[in-house]
Order: structure tokens, then sequence, then C-alpha cells
């Protein structure tokens, strides 16, 4: 449990109409932390953004921002960054005016220069928001969101449609930012970037929360993969591997160091060589496709 | 609140689309009014010109444009993105409205100023301004709302009719036939009882009861134009 949460949600529930998007969620973001909220589509991760973020009151439950109702804008914009998931600026204002019109509703102090400069815009300055890739509204989205510093920052799918320099550029900005204590919220569907960043991933999957831990927590919980094929006529493998297709193999193991070196000292003794041989660490991936699959865990609506 | 209102006057002025619809068109029609008010002075009167000049520039320039301009922002979710700030809802919309409303009562100011100077001054000056500033304040309000239901600008050249046309149609009917017959219900109509107002205080003769009398519909008529934009406006997409 969270002792002092940037954000502190309990028993969150959001509904339309009959149909219940998120229930009896609860999860706390700590200070500093950068925080993933995943999930399958329809899993209500966007809802519960919403009302984290101040867009939507919540249903039933409450939600603490900055020790404040999400939706008291004078008490937590000011405080608050967020990159939305769609860019929603004016075609017709530069990218100067969006930044110094966004950064000046925001109460934050900072130079529209300063973070252009951030993200790469600064020969863009002067051309109008219509006339930018996908890419650079994402980026100028980006520049609004970490205008004046904030202590608390939401970031909604920030890479998508950004090129792989641009990503990589986003995500430095986004560790110096850490580095000064800024908290971050997260969502993303590229699990890559939530393995590699987030201190703790929150995982839906059917308007609730069915997972949360560290990246490392969450792998631990489902096995290593071994995957090998073998010549025809070769000798049957050690008894923990299980036959797939065309000759094909696989070893699930939560002892990958020991299975494999198992499976290396057969394949030496039995004189076989082990095509294709891959051994593989549990990552993010396979624990958000073990929720959509786990029979326990509801069907996605 | 300014910051959004400069913001808005630059997009206004750097998109031709709106320029031509919240300035040339009601230009054209007023300027139209005007060179022919002696036809049209003859089918009502003078006063009847004033007010149908105030509706044309009321509803195209201010209703039509706010839909316009509010349906737009909220379809490209800008609505949502200064949501995002530190800025009220009152302030986000006030900043909104605010440069299409000053350009409309500037262009009424100059469009009615200049009939009075070929036409002729009208005869109780503060009470025709109370008349107008009422239809533009239920103008703006009916904008509001009606932006409720308008999905997109495009969408907005279909749900703007029948407000923009009706609302000219009643004060040609009011303005043209009189109160003599139906007057109750030619009163109780959007713009009915303003449209009376003006031609009674642009033409003379109106009794300060009279005036008083139908100051209430005209009251009433904003009061029910800004419930149903708090009931009717929408900040979000539709999902």
């Amino acid at each position: 449990m969270a002792t002092n949460p940037v954000i502190d949600v309990d028993r969150l529930g959001v509904t339309y109409g009959t149909f219940q998007a998120v229930q009896d969620l609860s999860f706390q973001v700590e200070r500093g932390e950068l925080y993933a909220l995943l999930g399958t589509n329809g899993a209500g991760k966007t809802s519960t953004l919403e009302v984290v973020e101040g867009h939507r009151t919540a249903t039933t439950g409450s939600v603490r921002v900055l020790g404040a109702a999400p939706t008291d804008r004078r008490a937590v914009r000011p405080r608050t960054g967020t990159m939305l998931q769609e860019s929603g600026f004016a075609p017709e204002l530069t990218v100067a005016e969006t930044v110094r019109l966004i950064g000046r509703l925001s109460g934050r102090e900072d130079s529209a220069e300063r973070v252009l400069g951030l993200v790469g815009l600064t020969r863009k300055a002067e051309t109008r928001v219509a006339q930018l890739s996908g890419g650079e509204k994402r980026r100028l989205d980006f520049a609004t969101a970490v205008y004046g510093r904030p202590e608390l920052l939401f970031l909604d799918e920030p890479t998508t449609g950004l090129d792989i320099r641009s990503r990589d550029a986003l995500w430095e900005t986004v560790e110096q930012l850490r580095a000064d204590g800024t908290t971050i919220v997260l969502t993303t569907h590229y699990l890559e970037e939530a393995q590699q960043h987030a201190d703790r991933v929150g995982l839906m999957h059917g308007g609730t929360l069915q997972r949360e831990g560290t990246v490392a927590e969450l792998t631990r919980s489902l096995p290593a993969s071994i995957r090998f094929s073998l010549p025809p006529g070769a000798a049957t493998p050690p008894r923990q591997a299980v036959p797939l297709e065309d000759r094909s193999w696989a070893i699930e193991t939560f002892e990958l160091q020991r299975d494999l070196k198992q499976l290396l000292d057969w394949a030496a003794a039995s004189k076989v060589e082990l095509d294709g041989l891959s051994a593989a660490p549990t990552r993010l991936d396979d624990v958000f496709r073990a929720v959509g699959t786990d029979p326990a865990v509801p069907a996605p609506r | 609140m300014l910051p959004i209102a400069k913001s808005e006057l630059v997009q206004v002025l750097r998109d031709r689309a709106v320029l031509i619809t919240s300035l040339l068109m009601p230009l054209a029609a007023s300027a139209f009014f005007i060179g022919f008010r002696d036809v049209f002075a003859g089918i009502g009167s003078l006063g009847y010109v004033a007010a149908v000049l105030v509706f044309t520039i009321a509803a195209f320039s201010l209703y039509v444009t706010t839909v316009t301009t509010l349906a737009g922002r909220r379809q490209s979710l800008f609505l949502k993105r200064l949501r995002s700030t530190a800025a009220g809802d009152a302030a986000i919309l006030t900043g909104l409205v605010l440069p299409v409303t000053v350009i409309a009562l500037v262009q009424v100011a100059v469009i009615v100023t200049t009939f009075a100077v070929v036409g002729g001054t009208p005869a109780d000056v503060l009470l025709f301004v109370v008349a107008a500033v009422a239809t533009f304040a239920m103008m703006l309000a009916l904008g509001i709302g009606t932006a409720g239901v308008t999905t997109s600008p495009e969408h907005a050249q279909v749900t703007t009719l029948p407000l923009s046309l009706g609302t000219i149609a009643v004060a040609s009917w009011v303005g043209i036939t009189g109160t003599q017959d139906l007057a109750e219900l030619k009163r109780i109509m959007p713009g009915g009882a303003a449209t009376e107002l003006m031609v009674g205080a642009w033409n003379g003769g109106l009794a300060l009861g009279d005036a008083l009398l139908l100051l209430v519909p005209t009251a009433a008529w904003v009061v029910v134009a800004i419930t149903i934009a708090a009931k009717m406006f929408r900040w979000e997409p539709r999902r």
C-alpha cells in the first residue's frame, strides 16, 4: 500500500447506461514512479484514465490526484501535464502559438522555445498545425504536456506514430523528468516500452485490474520458453520437452538456465543438433496474452 | 479566457470559410436590404428593415458561426485539449464565442448606423439597442445549444437551418403583417416580441407600457435559450 500516493484510485466504477466499463478498480501511484496502465481492447483503461485526468466523473468509488479531486482543475492542472491519445489542436494556429496558448492555460511558467527544442520542433515553430505530420503532432502534444515541468505527467499512447529516433528522444526526455522526480502514468500498446521503462505495471481486463506489480514480479508468474527442432530419427529429448508440430519441441520452465543446460548436455551426449534453438525469458507480452486467455479471467466484452 | 479568445480570433481570421460565412454573407445580405430599403419599407416599414438587418446578422454572423466553431473545436478535440488545462468551462466557452460575438456586434453597429444615416434615425435608440442585444443573447445561447446536436462544421449547415431561417421568417412575418392578428402567437415565437420592439422603437409610437409588456417574452426567450444551451451543450464527441 502506498503511503502518500500521488494518485489514489479506490474502488472505482464507471458505467455508461447499463454497460459497466470499469468495476471495483483500486490502485495507487507513488511519487516519482512511472506506472504503466495496460489493458486489452475494451478493458476500461481509457475510461479509467479519463476519470483520473478529470475528464469524466466516477460513477462509484473515489479518485484523488495530488490530494485533490481530479475535476478540481485549479488545484490539479497547474501541477499536471497531459499528453492526450489524440492531439486535439487548432489547425489554424502555428506550433509556437499552440504551445504558448496551452502553456499559459496550464498555469505553469516556461518558454515555448525550450519545450519546442526539447522535441525537435524549433524549426517548425511558425508552421501551422494543419501542416504537421502525425508524428510531429505527437511531439507537439508532448511539448505541451512537459511545458513548465509538471509534477505529474499523463502519457496516453505517447509514441504512436513516432519514428524510432523520435521515440528515443521522447524516452530520453521522460527519463530526465523521472530523474527530476516527475511522477508518470503511461498507457501504451507497445509493451516493450512498458517493460523497459515502467517501475510498476497495472494490467486491466474486463473492467478490472487483473495483475499489478513490477515487470519482474509479473513475468515471474509465467514460465520462460525454450524451443527447438530435432532432425528425423533423433533420440527423444528430455522428459519436460513437449512436442509441437513439424518436429518442433518446447520446454516451458521456471528454471531457464538449469533446463537449458540440461537440454544442451543431452544434445551433446546424444550428438543431436538442435535446429532453431531459442531460449526466451518471460516477457510482458506473455503476461498480457495470459490475461486474455486465462479461463479464470472473463473474456473481453 | 482572453488567451483563448485571442487564439480564436486568429483562427477566425485565418479560416476563409468562416470569414465568408460570418462576414461577407451578412454584409452582402445587409447591403441588399439597405439598397432596396424603399421596397422593403413599402412592404413593411423602415423599422421592419432595421429588425431584419439585426436578425440577419444575429442568425448568420453570430448563430451559424457559433455552431460551426464549437462543433469544429469539439470534433477536433480542441475542447478536450482546453479542458486538460487549468481553465474552467465558463472561461473556455466565453473565450471561444467572444470573438464571433464581438465581430457580430461590430457588424450590426456599423450596418444599422449606416441604415440610420441613409434611411433615418430610430425614434427610441435605447429601446432598439435593448431589443437587439436581447436578440443577440438569445441567438448566441441557441447557437451553443445547437452545437450540442451538431457533430461537425459540415453538419452545422443542416442543423442551423431551422433556427436561422425560422427566426428571420418570424421577424419578417411580424414586421410585415404587424400584430393586429394572432398577436399572442407572434409574440411567443422566438424573436417575435423582439421584432415588435425593434419595429416600434424605430418607427416610434410604442407606449412605455406596451414596450415593457414586450420585454417580458423577449427576456423569457433569452432565459429559455440559456436553459437550452446548458442542457444540450456537450464537450466531448459522442462515442
